[in-house]
């Protein structure tokens, strides 16, 4: 017996390995996952994924930037970066006309204010089918802390899930553990939006309430991350089963998420 | 293969993977380099070796991604095991035939991490994912592995590998 393990100790240890690794698996899906090593990956990864990345996008820039028209192409990302945040503002601005007409009735508004924000570049991409995250190449220094809205002029990116000093990890709304909370435009209802890897789900949602598809769900503000009325995504599929008292509702983030290049971090 | 070259291959595959394929992926897809890579790991060493790399990779790739830790790790290890044992029965290394399994490894890992949260989360569209996501992504990781498997078994690395285990074995 003892010559059994010592011929096959190579074999026993992957699958103990395998055992070990299958238990973590089971506590974190119950505690919450651990968070330890995560900052020394973290650094490592984002340090050569921003020597990677800044390499690629300055051969990708050379033809674009420094031969074709220099000050053209800088005016262009200026006016561009303006008119994403005008069309942020817009969207703000919208959700804000309809929530004064209805606090309006009750003579009761109050003055906002769009949020502060920090502008940052998506470095690096995860490739796990199990989760969405990115890495953007802002971090602490510029004030990002952890569960801090990260979005586009389009609508909702995700939130920031972990913070180096140089960078940041950030959450995408359809990572399987995100979850936004938000409303129907159309009609108000509140529901919870979880990420389910290509697309979102909204949870919980009763069978006798009216969501159709093509209707936009923006942030309702109650999970205290994300500021109220930012676009998060359009309803694709409803189904009802008449054996369940809730029905299924299928959502796609506005924003086209494989496209990103660039966001907005909303600092609180 | 040595640590340390498995540390170098390791460490430089997670942000390559993140920054150069992230630009260049087709539609949000883009080819699974771990898995591509530990593909050629599992034919040219062994089942165990291959698990071990797997365990180590996954564990790296969970550590970078914020899923669950130790998730990537146990699919990779299995998966890695897998290929060393077919890694003994293929005959031409350098087959174009190895693209295909490399895809069919592809979709074995994407269902098994699929399934596992569809049991965690429930309400994954399975469905629309095997044929938006997994399909297109087993299909570029197949091309990208099959070219990686033809640079690394070129035959000047291959006479230098084994003249170095000779002159070891001397």
């Amino acid at each position: 017996m003892p010559g059994f393990f010592e011929k096959n100790r190579s074999v026993i240890a992957v699958l103990v390995l395998f055992l070990i690794l299958f238990w973590l698996v089971t506590i974190q899906v119950k505690a919450g996952r651990f968070t330890v090593l995560e900052k020394p990956v973290l650094a490592v990864s984002g340090f050569f994924e921003r020597i990677i990345t800044g390499t690629y996008r300055g051969i990708a820039s050379i033809g674009s930037r420094y031969i074709l028209l220099v000050r053209t192409e800088r005016e262009n990302r200026r006016l561009a970066g303006e008119v994403g945040q005008l069309r942020l503002e817009s969207q703000i601005t919208n959700e804000l006309l309809a929530e004064n007409e209805r606090l309006r009735a009750a003579l009761d508004f109050k003055k906002l204010h769009p949020p502060s924000s920090v502008m940052v570049q998506i470095i690096g991409k995860d490739a796990s089918l199990s989760s969405s995250t990115m890495t953007v190449n802002k971090g602490s220094l510029a004030g990002i802390d952890r569960d801090l809205a990260v979005i586009t002029p389009d609508g909702v990116v995700g939130r920031v899930q972990a913070v180096l000093p140089g960078s940041a990890r950030v959450q995408l709304l359809t990572d399987p553990g995100s979850t936004i909370a938000v409303r129907v435009q159309r009609n108000r209802e509140e529901g919870l939006l979880e990420g389910k890897l290509d697309r979102c789900a909204l949870k919980y949602v009763s069978y006798y309430v009216d969501i159709q598809e093509g209707d936009l769900l923006v942030t309702s503000g109650l999970d205290g991350i994300y500021p109220k009325g930012l676009p998060v995504a359009t309803v694709t599929k409803v189904r009802k089963h008449e054996a369940s008292s809730f029905q299924t509702v299928y959502a796609d983030p506005v924003v086209k998420l494989s496209r990103i290049e660039e966001a907005l971090v909303f600092k609180k | 293969m040595k640590l340390w070259v498995y540390v170098i291959i390791f460490l430089l595959l997670l942000p390559l993977q993140a920054s150069l394929f992230g630009p260049l992926s087709l539609g949000g897809i883009a080819p699974d380099l771990g898995l591509a890579v530990l593909y050629c790991i599992g034919l040219l060493t062994g089942p165990v070796e291959a698990a071990f790399a797997g365990i180590a990779l996954g564990l790296l790739q969970d550590l970078g991604s914020g899923s669950l830790i130790g998730f990537s790790g146990l699919t990779l290890g299995i998966i890695g095991l897998f290929i060393g044992f077919l890694g003994r029965r293929v005959l031409d290394i350098q087959s174009p035939s190895n693209s295909i399994f490399i895809g069919l490894f592809g979709i074995a890992g994407s269902v098994l991490a699929a399934l596992f949260l569809e049991l965690t989360y429930g309400s994954v569209p399975l469905l629309g994912l095997f044929l938006v996501r997994m399909v297109p992504r087993a299909v570029t990781t197949a091309l990208a592995g099959y070219g990686i498997l033809r640079l690394v078994t070129d035959k000047h690395v291959l006479a230098l590998i084994r003249r170095r285990e000779l002159q070891k074995e001397l």
